[in-house]
């Protein structure tokens, strides 16, 4: 399966110093009431992407997440016991899936199809898959977010991910436009929904000669350079740089056992 | 390639599949009012019966399994739809421990319960579709253009939503809550019914002789309010109109059309607005919920297995506790009648205007 990369936003929050609710008032000019830093993160992400994406109304959107908007959960909840609160209507939205695809749909004047998909084991990898099929059928393009954003707890966030106590996390946003057509595309990216084992991952990797080797935080074997920070989606953030370093690269994701690969070259 | 149901199973309020439909012809609600959850305020509720709702989730899962062709799953993707997945697992943690201590990984949020299953029943590969109340309608969608590139053969989609404080305080927060049993479409509705279900249908890529194909799918987001549907209903509209399109079928083929209707004020008036505008030939129109309640994210994927047995068993589905309708110009049958019934639509609607459609017929 391939897709082409027709442009591209990122924003980490351990490489830029930003405050992100106020610079989508400062400079996109948005009305920021009513939501929380998950959805503020996920329209800025767009925000930025429409500065160099040309946004059609009817381009689909595709938007995944390692952990989702775990902090209204949290704090939800916590109102309820410590307070004695009742659950307040923006906090129960804001929990919703769609309600993050919304505001981003509405921030960037889209219409199509509008879906959040959640993968607890390859976020980024099987969000591109469904994107493929849904762009073989439609024709369109897609805009794709991939959002994870450190909550207060940062512990929390260890424990709901399953990674160590010591691991360091930053929170991220990475969007790309996709589309099936490679005219004036940054990069192609190609993967395949089969999973593989050790022995084949490791077969791939000794035939590569040509790409440089990256592999997500996840994976423990295989001495490749991985990211210095985690986050779930980190799969998108490599495309990115690969298409900002001009560097065409193989990237391994790992969980569980099984590992799957993306191929990014630039065009 | 074409998209299979082969094989089904499911759990709400009202029963199994079987006593499920008993209940719909028979216009019995399962609706239950209920004060579990707000002790001051009793409302309506669709509770089902278990000791343990992971466990009634793999043996719904586990039916399907060997009512079908396959040995395992060992080859099959799992989707699943769900608003809030194990928001009642957190919940519990939550209550007990009053912080964030005891948090397992395996037990959060809409993660748990592909975790549950892939535990037990070792899936090639699952992911989670989390859109409220289009959840499982949307998996839909995904498994049909995932097997249309060849991706997967076997797809077996699971709706499932179990009640919990969230939910059941979160709508009534939002004054959308029945205190009674939800009257969809008529015209002094007060609300809807929030329910718990469990759905599962394996979709192939090969039929079997008692298949259902799914046909077209549709989907759009109007983007117009956040809780809000258009109210000139060009969503629902055009959300069907792409579902009929891709599967190629003229409006004037459908033959019943299983209706979103909540009994929500907003929801029904525009539903009945759509389907109104779009199907001038006036096909039978019934929404399920006045029986099963909102099961939210499973609703897709229950309503599903309604839409197969309807088409099998050629019965239009009444509207249950309908009186006097507001919109008159739809075709709402006050009992059940027998039909031939090919084709039938299945509408989902969602907040934030995250509209589907799938339409489900018979093999030709």
């Amino acid at each position: 399966m391939k897709l082409y990369v027709k442009a591209i936003s990122t924003y980490r929050s351990d490489r830029e110093s930003l405050d992100i609710k106020k610079e989508l008032k400062r400079k996109y000019k948005l009305d920021t009431r009513r939501q929380d830093s998950f959805i503020h993160l996920s329209v800025f992400g767009a925000q930025r992407l429409k500065e160099s994406a040309e946004i059609k109304k009817d381009d689909e959107l595709f938007l995944t997440s390692g952990v989702g908007n775990i902090d209204v959960i949290a704090r939800t909840n916590l109102a309820v016991i410590e307070k004695g609160e009742f659950i307040k209507p923006f906090d129960f939205i804001n929990m919703l899936g769609n309600t993050t695809s919304y505001y981003v749909a509405t921030s960037l004047g889209v219409q199509g199809k509008n879906i959040f998909d959640i993968s607890d084991s390859f976020p980024v990898l099987n969000s591109l898959i469904l994107i493929y099929s849904s762009l073989f059928h439609s024709k369109k393009e897609a805009l794709f977010g991939s959002i994870d954003l450190i909550s207060e707890s940062e512990e929390l966030i260890r424990r709901v991910m399953g990674i160590a106590m010591d691991m360091p996390v930053v929170s991220s946003v990475n969007y790309q436009k996709l589309s099936l057509q490679n005219s004036d595309a940054l990069a192609e990216l190609e993967f395949s929904a089969h999973s593989y084992s050790k022995e084949e991952l490791l077969e791939i990797v000794n035939r590569n000669t040509e790409r440089t080797i990256y592999k997500s935080m996840r994976c423990k074997e295989f001495p490749f350079q991985a990211n210095d920070k985690f986050f779930a989606t980190d799969a998108s953030y490599f495309i990115n740089y690969a298409i900002s370093n001009k560097e065409d690269i193989l990237y391994i994701d790992f969980f569980e056992g099984r590992y799957k690969i993306l191929k990014v070259s630039n065009l | 390639m074409k998209t299979y149901i082969n094989n089904y199973a499911s759990r709400s309020c009202a029963g199994n599949t079987t006593e499920l439909m008993n209940a719909i012809y028979n216009k019995q609600t399962a609706i239950t009012i209920d004060n579990t959850f707000m002790e001051d305020t009793p409302v309506g509720l669709g509770k089902m019966q278990y000791d343990n709702f992971f466990s009634l989730l793999k043996d719904v899962v586990q039916e399907v399994l060997e009512s079908s062709n396959l040995k395992d799953f060992s080859e099959t993707l799992l989707i699943v739809g769900s608003s809030v997945g194990g928001m009642a697992e957190s919940e519990k943690h939550y209550f007990k421990d009053k912080n964030y201590t005891n948090i397992d990984p395996s037990r959060h949020p809409i993660s748990v319960i592909t975790e549950e299953l892939e535990s037990k029943f070792g899936f090639c590969d699952t992911r989670a579709i989390s859109t409220a109340c289009t959840s499982s309608a949307n998996a839909f969608l995904l498994a049909k253009r995932l097997m249309s590139v060849n991706a997967y053969k076997n797809i077996l989609i699971v709706g499932a939503d179990a009640l919990c404080y969230t939910t059941v305080c979160g709508f009534y927060a939002l004054s959308v809550l029945a205190t009674q049993e939800c009257t969809p479409f008529n015209v002094n509705r007060e609300g809807m019914n929030v329910a718990e279900g469990i759905a599962a249908l394996l979709l192939q890529t090969t039929a079997t002789k008692d298949s259902i194909e799914v046909k077209g799918v549709g989907a759009s987001s109007d983007a117009y309010h956040m809780t809000n549907p258009d109210p000139e209903a060009n969503g629902a509209i055009s959300c069907m109109k792409k579902a009929l399109d891709d599967a190629n079928v003229d409006i004037t083929m459908i033959d019943y059309i299983n209706a979103h209707g909540t009994g929500t004020q907003a929801n029904d008036r525009v539903e009945a607005l759509a389907i109104e505008k779009l199907f001038i030939s006036a096909p039978p129109v019934s929404s399920t919920k006045a029986v099963t309640g909102h099961t939210l994210g499973a609703a897709g994927a229950l309503e599903a297995i309604i839409s197969c047995e309807v088409i099998k068993r050629g019965i239009v589905p009444p509207q249950t506790a309908l009186q006097e309708a507001e919109n008159s110009n739809i075709n709402l049958p006050k009992e059940a009648f027998k039909k031939d019934i090919h084709i039938v639509v299945s509408n989902s609607f969602a907040f934030g205007g995250n509209n589907t459609a799938v339409v489900f017929g018979e093999v030709e």
